[in-house]
């Protein structure tokens, strides 16, 4: 479904992914670990442009994204992603949070929209949340709601960008929570996290990345119990 | 009936209201400057937060040559004072070369001085918005537009109002100026009151009691505007 081909990305002398190659499957959940400045993120975001690379291509459904005349939103429409800061809009409720896209886009009707947001504010489980504004929400809760809100899209594929870093450790359970339950409806999922315990539940493959390569990749199992890097394992190490 | 400095002490309070503002209808001037004041402050605030938008875009625009017309065009304006700018249009620009009205050369003028301040503002107001909220809208599949439109301009506003507030305030201030070309707006008509009554005070003082209601009344309105907006940031 999307499969990376030497991807380089440098921010102006700062080389920060230096050749990462990888394929996901669709249904599959791959995990990405690895310390910080690695170019985790930075890997996630040139999955859906937020970050342009600088060389190397990336092909979804066998189009070329990196291509200069490829349709930017058309691209991201099919691809939803969660950011650790949640980036809710403020100044609009819940609802209007979550139809802003879906309508302006022209895809679903008012009434559409809002049936929709429903639901899937019923299935996180905050149904009363619809006419509040993000300013009154604990975090988890902000958390949910980016979620249904990239769900209103109807993506193919889901990007988790260190979801519950930012979460006081009593919030992290109940993302955590939507987010497997989301794996097990089938979803893509690709998830940069350091939560080792949801790599293990949910993950089919983890991919270890520092220094801006894919230095291991492999089942969970195998990478937490029996990791072949010594670089992954000092890091495993210090992580659990 | 000549009037002088020294007969005016013997004047009472209530003779003198009634020479300066009651003979000759001469409240009524300045209630037409009043109007010319509002008028022309009105055109220019418009014409200045158009062309502030459009010079903070520019500014911010990727394009190297719009950037930097778009900075060239603010630190000129910037750099002089009003009065010569407002002179050097009507008496350079506009004046000798087309037939508009002194009241609307002058708004073209105080226009296009509030836009380059008003850029300034709005820009600030763009930068203040979180990258994230643009990568969200981005992530959602909207276009750059949209996310500029829906997302990233009404926090912006929001964040600006109360600057935006006080550049309006002081436009309609600055527009006291407006007799250097002329132009007989709300202090250039107590002005006109004082020269013939030769009473200095009550024209003045009435000038600046219009003048601090006016802009009362707007700061009023814009707190209330204010308090609307921040109703999403009640925690």
């Amino acid at each position: 479904m999307i499969s990376v081909e030497g991807l380089h990305k440098s921010f102006g002398e700062l080389e920060v992914l230096r050749g990462v190659h990888t394929r996901v499957e669709r249904g599959e959940k791959v995990v990405v670990i690895g310390p910080s400045g690695g170019g985790k993120s930075t890997f996630l975001r040139c999955l859906n442009l937020l970050e342009i690379p600088t060389s190397g291509a990336v092909l979804f459904d066998g189009i070329d994204i990196t291509a200069r005349n490829c349709n930017k939103p058309a691209i991201r429409r099919r691809m939803g992603m969660t950011f650790q800061h949640f980036n809710l809009f403020p100044h609009l409720t819940v609802m209007e949070n979550m139809t802003l896209a879906p309508k302006k886009l022209g895809l679903m009707g008012k009434a559409e929209a809002a049936q929709e947001a429903r639901e899937l504010l019923e299935r996180v489980g905050l149904p009363d949340k619809a006419n509040e504004y993000p300013g009154r929400l604990s975090g988890g809760q902000k958390q949910r709601i980016a979620i249904v809100r990239s769900l209103m899209m109807k993506p193919e594929v889901m990007l988790f960008d260190e979801p519950t870093s930012s979460l006081d450790p009593e919030m992290v359970g109940e993302v955590l929570e939507v987010m497997k339950r989301l794996a097990l409806q089938g979803m893509t999922m690709i998830v940069v996290t350091h939560e080792i315990g949801f790599a293990r539940e949910v993950g089919d493959r983890v991919l270890f990345m520092d220094e801006g390569r894919i230095l291991e990749e492999g089942p969970p199992d195998q990478i937490f119990s029996d990791p072949r890097q010594p670089r992954t394992r000092d890091f495993l190490n210090k992580v659990l | 009936m000549p009037l002088f400095y020294d007969t005016l002490g013997a004047l009472s309070f209530m003779e003198r209201l009634e020479r300066n503002f009651i003979t000759a209808d001469r409240w009524r001037l300045l209630l037409d400057g009043l109007g010319t004041t509002l008028q022309v402050s009105f055109m220019a605030v418009i014409l200045g937060i158009v062309l502030g938008v459009l010079l903070a875009f520019m500014r911010l625009s990727k394009a190297r040559p719009l950037s930097f017309l778009s900075g060239a065009y603010i630190d000129i304006i910037r750099g002089t004072p009003l009065v010569v700018q407002l002179m050097i249009f009507y008496f350079v620009l506009l004046g000798p070369t087309t037939k508009l009205d002194k009241a609307i050369i002058a708004a073209i003028a105080f226009g296009c001085n509030s836009g380059a301040y008003v850029a300034e503002i709005v820009r600030g107001g763009i930068l203040s918005v979180d990258h994230g909220q643009e990568e969200a809208g981005l992530s959602l599949g909207l276009t750059r537009a949209m996310t500029m439109q829906y997302i990233v301009l009404p926090q912006a506003f929001k964040n600006i109002l109360p600057s935006l507030g006080n550049e309006l305030i002081v436009l309609i201030k600055e527009t006291s100026i407006l007799g250097y070309i002329g132009v007989v707006d709300l202090a250039r008509a107590g002005e006109q009151i004082r020269a013939r009554t030769l009473d200095a005070f009550l024209p003045l003082i009435a000038v600046a009691v219009v003048y601090y209601v006016l802009v009362k009344f707007l700061s009023f309105l814009l707190l209330r505007l204010e308090r609307r907006l921040r109703e999403s940031d009640q925690r």
